[in-house]
């Protein structure tokens, strides 16, 4: 069995995990208007997160380093931090594992606009683009010289790399797995790509904060978030013998490939994942009881997974509660997973689950038990899942049930 | 203004490191600047001063060596 003794997030809710909860509780969007000084430039909803860099990093040391290795490496040693485990652990024995999506978008948009006004390109573009740079600067943070790992899979990117972790664990290849992931993409070139893609949610001046409305009937698309969450994982037998908090066991994973169309979501590929899943965790649809979904409130997207769900739970859907908290955090890609996981993982030890939010009129063809209200309690719960379904097909399921 | 003192006045406002701490006739990176902090500084340089730096001299690291390319290249321009 694979433990969670610790959590360390910079997210839009703040860099404490339990106030981002209880603001996720209480439905407070995070979600503003972004128009990233363009002119003439047509407002996105995004949600960033805050964050001083001058806190982690010196001057010198910032070299280089992207906006989203700087995010991974606050969150990444917090997390450890609130396990306990910092210096516990043979650095060999500890892997890092890390979903990213994009890498340093920021820098490669800074160095290609830069190269192509002045031909000149600031010479450490590339080692502050690269997709494995969080990861590698979370490892010399930590003197972690264990496996160091970064998964590419959009949007499940950092599902991937939290069950592969647990993985690792499980097969004793690493004593401690440090596995989350990291996104920071909120600069204006990819802002725009994003809204190209007609995928961003569309709204009226002033309302940006709730125009993100996973499962309802005038639901327009997600806002870009960024952020970085990390999971500490340990064998459950080594985080009892040492005393360890444990939040919450990581029970199962699944993983499926749509095998069908690039972006286009399928609902026979998600089922499987979330069988998979449950298969690993040796557990029912009906032992789960909160389900936080990928939801990212585009049409065809909520649709399909709602399929999905109904396909698994069959006539105990209704047991199953649902929500998108990419409602109030935004979508943050590589790191969504992550972070969903976090807010699921709380969820169950606190046995409350966080709205499905600024959905006032539910999609009559999503036909799921959303969770409507703000500070729902569930005193029955003792397994959820989180759901993440990426750009190229791939789906991640993953499974926690309570310590 | 001498090329030396702007080199430490952007040392200063860039990196935060007081000038008076750095030996400009040692090596940069033998007093706690790594490789990939010079080579954003030398294109900072670079930048500020309007000069380019032949690539055969770009392994000058220390403060002064840079002043005085420096100097040689506003000088020469065809350097």
């Amino acid at each position: 069995m694979v433990a969670i003794t610790g959590i360390g997030v910079v997210s839009p809710h703040g860099d404490d995990h339990e106030a981002m909860f209880a603001a996720l509780m209480r439905g407070e969007s995070a979600i503003r208007e972004f128009t990233g000084g363009l002119p003439n430039a047509r407002p996105a909803a995004v949600a960033s997160a805050a964050f001083q860099a001058s806190d982690w990093f010196t001057p010198l040391q910032l070299a280089g380093v992207d906006r989203v290795s700087q995010i991974a490496v606050a969150a990444a040693p917090k997390a450890m931090a609130d396990a306990g485990a910092t210096g516990l652990y043979e650095p060999a024995r500890i892997g890092i594992y890390v979903g990213c999506g994009m890498g340093g978008g920021g820098s490669l948009e800074a160095g290609y606009s830069s190269g192509l006004r002045s031909g000149r390109v600031p010479p450490l573009t590339i080692p502050a683009f690269m997709p494995n740079a969080p990861a590698s600067h979370i490892a010399m943070r930590l003197k972690a010289t264990g496996p160091v790992l970064t998964y590419s899979v959009a949007c499940a990117s950092s599902a991937v790399a939290l069950g592969e972790a647990a993985k690792a664990i499980r097969g004793g290849e690493v004593d401690m797995a440090v596995a989350g992931g990291s996104e920071a993409l909120l600069v204006p070139g990819v802002v725009k790509a994003w809204q190209a893609m007609q995928t961003l949610s569309v709204f009226e001046p002033g309302q940006a904060a709730s125009s993100c409305r996973p499962f309802a009937a005038e639901r327009s698309g997600f806002a870009l978030g960024e952020g970085a969450a990390f999971l500490i994982l340990e064998s459950t037998e080594r985080a009892r013998a040492r005393g360890a908090h444990r939040y919450a066991e990581l029970a199962g994973w699944g993983l499926s490939c749509d095998a069908t169309h690039l972006t286009k979501p399928d609902a026979a590929g998600q089922q499987a994942a979330i069988r998979n899943a449950l298969a690993v965790a040796g557990l029912q649809a009906r032992d789960i009881g909160y389900c936080n979904a990928h939801g990212t409130a585009t049409r065809i997207g909520d649709i399909v997974e709602s399929e999905a769900l109904n396909a698994a739970w069959g006539a105990d859907i209704d047991r199953l509660r649902v929500s998108s908290t990419k409602s109030m955090h935004g979508h943050l890609l590589g790191a969504a997973g992550a972070l969903e996981a976090v807010i699921a993982v709380l969820a169950l030890q606190k046995r409350q689950l966080p709205p499905n939010a600024f959905c006032a009129t539910p999609d009559p063809a999503c036909r799921l038990n959303l969770v409507w209200e703000a500070g729902a309690a569930a005193p029955d719960l003792n397994a959820a899942i989180s759901n993440s379904f990426a750009f190229g097909g791939t789906n991640a399921v993953l499974v926690f049930q309570c310590a | 203004m001498s090329s030396l003192k702007q080199l430490q006045d952007l040392i200063q406002e860039k990196y935060k490191i007081d000038p008076a701490t750095l030996d400009p006739n040692a090596s940069m990176l033998d007093q706690g600047i790594d490789s990939l902090a010079l080579a954003e500084f030398l294109f900072d340089i670079e930048e500020h001063f309007g000069i380019e730096f032949p690539d055969a001299r770009a392994d000058v690291n220390s403060l002064a060596g840079l002043a005085r390319l420096i100097d040689e290249l506003k000088t020469s321009p065809a350097a």
